[in-house]
């Protein structure tokens, strides 16, 4: 649990299989750029991003530090590297790729190896690449009730327009200092 | 469109850049999983030579020492982990 003093530093790690997007959302979300091309992320890599909320609880103002850890989607070294990257996690944004039904159900594992380390923490869940909807393979009822059964927020995004992009990691940084 | 094999990824950067420090740690996790874990911790020293602030890496080398029976290395690694985390 996260106290809220005036300045938070708050450890946000992405979750998902490879190719749902996760790095362009931070690269969205940071920088305000899209990059089309794929390039698969190996190891970690960390991006840090100042902003300040309101705190959901008081209303009162806080800064947070945020440390954003972008991890490789590639399920055969999750649990073996499970302690590296989410070690001191406050919060998760699980990604799903909108095209692709398995990345939702995949967050399963994902979340399970997650808490074996960092315990029952906030997760958000994003369902990215909204810009494809013509290719949609999972439906807004599929992702609502797969959500709502495990107590997670979340909402459509896509990297490559920017919809969405801000008010999710904006809500789980609220979600985490709701804890 | 896939993802290219993990092994592949890391023999293309490292062929690039023999000091891909993302590349070695990757390599390193490999080595582990294929059943040598001194190896990888050989290979986890050279990424600390060159970043020992590397994302994880102290928590990863306190669990291979733990794997190897080595308590004491993997108590270091874990309060240099606690240090350094970002």
């Amino acid at each position: 649990m996260i106290d809220a003093p005036e300045l938070v530093k708050m450890k946000i790690c992405m979750a998902g299989e490879a190719m749902v997007g996760k790095t362009s959302l931070i690269r969205r979300y940071v920088l305000d750029e899209y990059e089309d091309r794929y390039t698969a992320t190996l190891g970690t890599k960390i991006t840090k991003k100042s902003l300040t909320v309101t705190h959901p609880r008081d209303g009162r103002s806080v800064h947070v530090n945020l440390i954003l850890w972008d991890i490789m989607g590639a399920p055969t070294l999750r649990d073996l590297l499970k302690e590296a990257y989410y070690h001191g996690a406050h919060g998760i944004l699980g990604v799903a790729d909108v095209t692709r039904e398995e990345t939702l159900r995949e967050l399963d594992a994902w979340s399970r190896s997650i808490r074996t380390v960092a315990g029952t923490i906030p997760t958000y869940v994003v369902v990215n690449k909204a810009d494809l909807e013509g290719q949609a393979a999972l439906d807004r009822d599929t992702i609502d009730a797969f959500c709502r059964q495990r107590g997670y927020p979340w909402s459509y995004t896509s990297a490559k327009t920017a919809k969405g992009v801000e008010g999710a990691f904006d809500g789980l940084v609220r979600q985490v200092l709701s804890v | 469109m896939r993802r290219p094999e993990t092994s592949v990824l890391v023999r293309e950067a490292l062929t690039r850049d023999a000091n891909d420090v993302d590349a070695l740690f990757v390599l390193a996790a490999l080595r582990v999983q294929e059943g040598q874990p001194e190896e990888g911790l050989r290979i986890l020293d050279r990424v600390l030579g060159i970043n020992p602030d590397y994302p994880g890496v102290w928590f990863f080398k306190e669990k291979v020492h733990r794997m190897c029976g080595e308590t004491r290395q993997a108590e270091s690694a874990r309060q240099q982990g606690e240090s350094m985390e970002p």
